[in-house]
């Protein structure tokens, strides 16, 4: 059995890990239970988004008429209460495709190394909120597109030129782009400091 | 006893205005957004879509259709169609890893670095992530086949995460390990 000496000799005789190995390592340690996390709270989270995205939808709109409305666990309705009911839901969509980047926000901001856990979770919790109001102006913005762009001649009857262009284009950047790279454009804006003088130590 | 690490000093913070503070975070934060919109707009442009976008997702659908042919599925491709006797998938965009490529090209290009830094990083980044979503249509395909009932959720939820994710870590690798500073450091005042 190694003595205590023996073991902090040989501690002190690996080379440090470089920063970059830690981070990956981390990310891949942090990858499972982060997700599982996730699938834990998004039923409520779900219904949390869509709560608050018709609030907001509402301020947007005289009368109010929008509901968005629970289809089972995963999915949801647009409703217009204003339409034949018939024809009142209008659009359906998969809530839970709105917030899996964060898991990407949890794991990335799990797995910085040599920043103390308090700092961790801190940061970790500015870039949740932030996430959260992205969350809410996404699903804004699904349902203002399908008003928009979706309805046929109803969207022609209600929307300019200008604005159908503007909820659609609005909604294809917020959905792609920005909604995947999101945890990275926050990772970068707590992080890079730590990134460049990595970068720095190494050269 | 912890074991010795060379913990690497963070950066010195300059003082003054918020800008100057963080002025290599935010000219990084909004060159990215401003690159990756651009890169966005341009790919939901038609003309780019049918002349480009379209006959690379065909590419990936005949080399997804290749291998798995290799592993006994016996796919025919039509256009961006794969399919067999017990499945079929329509490769579309947000499948064939444009999404990630622009997101990784964005940061490159928007960090500070050698021009030869980001062609090394552009050129072995994009084939990385490419191989990674080869690997995904190809285990989508199978998923679709052997457990239909997990497909939604490991084509929106796991896939774009790992795909992504991937270009994310590649990116930091990259601009850690390849990507020296363009100029040194300002000295703190």
């Amino acid at each position: 059995m190694a003595t205590r000496a023996t073991r902090v000799v040989a501690a002190e005789k690996t080379p440090p890990r470089s920063w970059v190995f830690l981070l990956v390592r981390n990310a891949l340690l942090a990858v499972v239970p982060v997700a599982l996390l996730w699938m834990l709270l998004t039923p409520l989270y779900n219904r949390v988004l869509l709560e608050s995205a018709q609030k907001l939808v509402r301020l947007t709109e005289y009368p109010s008429v929008t509901d968005l409305l629970r289809k089972d666990t995963h999915f949801a309705y647009i409703n217009r209460r204003d339409f034949p009911p018939a024809r009142a839901l209008v659009h359906s969509f998969r809530v839970t495709d709105v917030h899996f980047h964060l898991i990407m926000v949890g794991v990335l901001f799990l797995a910085i190394p040599r920043v103390p856990w308090r700092k961790r979770l801190e940061n970790l919790g500015w870039a949740a909120l932030i996430t959260i109001f992205f969350d809410i102006f996404l699903i804004f913005f699904y349902v203002k597109a399908t008003y928009a762009v979706q309805l046929g001649a109803w969207s022609l009857a209600h929307y300019g030129a200008f604005a159908r262009n503007f909820y659609g284009l609005a909604k294809h950047l917020l959905d792609l782009p920005f909604k995947l790279s999101l945890p990275f454009l926050l990772w970068v804006g707590f992080y890079y400091r730590d990134l460049s003088a990595g970068i720095r130590t190494r050269v | 006893m912890a074991r010795k690490t060379s913990v690497p000093s963070p950066a010195p913070v300059p003082e003054g205005s918020f800008w100057h503070r963080n002025r290599r975070e935010l000219q990084f934060l909004i060159l990215f957004v401003v690159l990756l919109g651009g890169g966005f707009s341009l790919i939901s442009l038609n003309w780019v879509n049918d002349h480009a976008i379209e006959p690379f997702t065909g590419g990936i659908a005949h080399a997804s259709g290749a291998t798995l042919n290799l592993l006994g599925q016996n796919v025919t491709q039509t256009g961006t169609i794969l399919r067999n006797a017990r499945f079929a998938v329509n490769i579309r965009n947000g499948c064939n890893g444009v999404e990630a490529m622009l997101i990784f090209l964005a940061a490159v290009l928007a960090f500070p670095a050698s021009w030869k830094s980001r062609l090394t990083g552009l050129t072995l980044g994009i084939v990385a992530i490419q191989a990674v979503n080869l690997i995904r249509v190809v285990a989508l395909f199978l998923t679709g086949i052997y457990f239909p009932r997990i497909f939604d959720t490991s084509h929106t939820v796991i896939w774009q995460t790992i795909v992504i994710l991937f270009g994310v870590l590649l990116w930091i690798f990259w601009a850690n390990r390849f990507a020296a500073p363009a100029a040194p450091a300002e000295p703190a005042t």
